[in-house]
């Protein structure tokens, strides 16, 4: 089976279409679950009471925002190395629900932050990495909406998420030193080693669920993409016919 | 199955907010990108009209009959 | 040809010196409005010293990011740079290296006076200007990255912050922190050779990446 016509935008469309009910469906439905499992059957925190059913949104929300920045890297390299359209614009399209988790993460952080350390934000190593992380996206969301020529977008994209991905672990080293220099009160709680298995089972429903989600809405804008630069591409050239 | 404290301990706000502003999110990126594909597919259409207006305004054009088309 | 690159961006430079001026004025401007909004007591600008010079040169140095390419771009060079027989990192390696001279050096030797108005004890303005020394080069390298990919765009050097800040967090940290420590009384020792490492790690690879952006951008 020749699986390498689907390299090509246009094969890619329809099936991408047909893939989206496989994925979307089953996250709603994991997410029902995992809310359930976190809220009917994970008992109240012995020390933080209720306000630690946050981590069920905030935690998963981090990682992804993590895993789909090394994901929207590994694309937009992929796109570059071997001039694959097709991965580019994958890259493109994750760029923005990335950033979303990202942003989900920084807000929900600040919400659990207040009732269990008195500060909306507090300036510790995984807070700043994120805050950090979300300034990543940003840039290459930005370099990408400044350049009008897709193929230079692209490419440019690349290198920036690249730098940014080699980046990343040397920022979060040196925000860990940091923190650890000016070290305030805070302990980070997520680090006991008992964790009630309901919690646990929440947080990774949760997990599964945020993944599915962004397997759906990225391949909705993938297609969209898909559409526009197709457009585009048929206007200019008729203009220049 | 135990009914949680509604009202979570007094937290209410930060809990429901944080799952309300997830909501809003996800929410917004959806209906977001659903209009965007329709105005897409709008335009694809209004393309396609267009392809097939020139195509058979030309012929004329090009015998230079007095056939004007209504714009 | 290395040598030929450097000295004529430091020639070009030379003929506008008023750039280079331009941009040490910026930095002094910059840490004199820290006090203005904050308060001018001792204590707590010396607590603040490191980190408000330190940004203030960040802040500088991105300003003078694009005078790395667009000049040169905008009188047909750096074209005819791309397709000399030499690699092209090496061009753009002589081109950072003029940089860093003309743009950088010119602030590392300022801090130190600087660092004067925030009564930073004298030892530690030694400490100021080696971390300076050592963390402006990265400030070239990484920024050259920066300069290549948005060159020609319009948004300028709002863009370019917004990509390159990021990437100097860690500089940052290594180098406020030698500061710091040195008016704490502890060694500023790790943090220098953190920040040296880094630096490292930034000549290896940022030409590399720059010369690719610069052909992404150029063709």
């Amino acid at each position: 089976m020749n699986l390498y016509k689907y390299a090509s935008p246009a094969t890619f469309y329809p099936l991408a279409g047909k893939m989206i009910p496989w994925f979307a469906i089953p996250s709603a439905i994991l997410f029902i679950a995992g809310l359930y499992v976190g809220f009917f059957v994970a008992p109240t925190d012995f020390q933080q009471g209720d306000a630690y059913r946050i981590i069920f949104i905030h935690v998963p929300a981090a990682w992804m925002g993590m895993f789909l920045y090394v994901l929207m890297a590994l694309y937009a390299g992929i796109g570059w190395a071997f001039n694959a359209r097709l991965a580019s614009m994958m890259a493109s399209s994750i760029a923005i629900t990335g950033a979303m988790f990202t942003l989900l993460s920084l807000v929900t952080g600040a919400l659990w932050g207040k009732p269990t350390w008195g500060t909306y934000w507090v300036w510790d190593a995984r807070m700043t990495s994120t805050l950090i992380l979300l300034f990543l996206y940003i840039g290459f969301i930005s370099l990408q909406s400044a350049i009008d020529d897709t193929r230079r977008a692209d490419r440019a994209g690349a290198v920036l998420a690249l730098v940014g991905v080699i980046n990343v672990p040397i920022i979060y080293f040196s925000v860990q030193w940091w923190n650890t220099l000016h070290q305030g009160a805070t302990i980070r709680i997520l680090g006991k080693p008992t964790i009630a298995a309901p919690m646990l089972a929440a947080m990774l429903i949760m997990l599964a669920a945020c993944w599915l989600y962004s397997v759906a809405v990225v391949l909705i804008r993938l297609r969209c993409i898909i559409l526009e630069r197709e457009q585009n591409a048929s206007r200019f050239a008729e203009v220049n016919a | 199955m135990n009914w949680p404290d509604l009202s979570m301990g007094g937290y209410g706000f930060f809990v429901w907010g944080s799952y309300i502003f997830a909501l809003i999110l996800i929410v917004w990126e959806v209906v977001s990108l659903k209009q965007h594909q329709k105005t897409l597919k709008q335009q694809q259409r209004q393309d396609a009209q267009q392809q097939q207006r020139s195509s058979s305004v030309s012929p004329s054009v090009l015998t230079g009959s007095t056939n004007e088309t209504t714009s | 040809m290395l040598r030929w690159i450097v000295w004529r961006d430091l020639t070009l430079a030379w003929r506008r010196r008023a750039d280079i001026l331009s941009t040490v004025f910026f930095f002094i401007i910059v840490v004199s409005l820290f006090p203005l909004g904050i308060g001018p007591e001792t204590q707590l600008l010396r607590s603040i010293a490191p980190g408000v010079i330190w940004v203030a040169a960040l802040l500088a140095s991105m300003l003078s990011l694009n005078r790395l390419f667009a000049n040169d771009l905008q009188d047909g060079t750096l074209e005819q740079l791309l397709l000399t027989p030499q690699p092209l990192f090496a061009v753009v390696f002589g081109k950072v290296l003029a940089h860093w001279i003309v743009s950088e050096i010119p602030l590392v030797l300022i801090a130190p006076l600087v660092g004067l108005q925030f009564d930073v004890p004298r030892d530690t303005l030694w400490i100021l200007l080696v971390s300076l020394l050592v963390g402006t080069p990265v400030l070239s390298l990484i920024g050259s990255v920066g300069a290549a990919l948005t060159l020609g765009l319009r948004g300028g050097g709002v863009l370019i912050s917004i990509l390159v800040l990021p990437l100097y967090i860690p500089a940052l940290i290594f180098g406020a922190g030698a500061v710091e420590a040195s008016i704490m009384g502890t060694s500023p020792a790790p943090h220098l050779y953190l920040l040296g490492a880094f630096a490292i790690v930034s000549l290896i690879f940022s030409p590399w990446a720059t010369a690719a952006a610069l052909r992404i951008s150029l063709e």
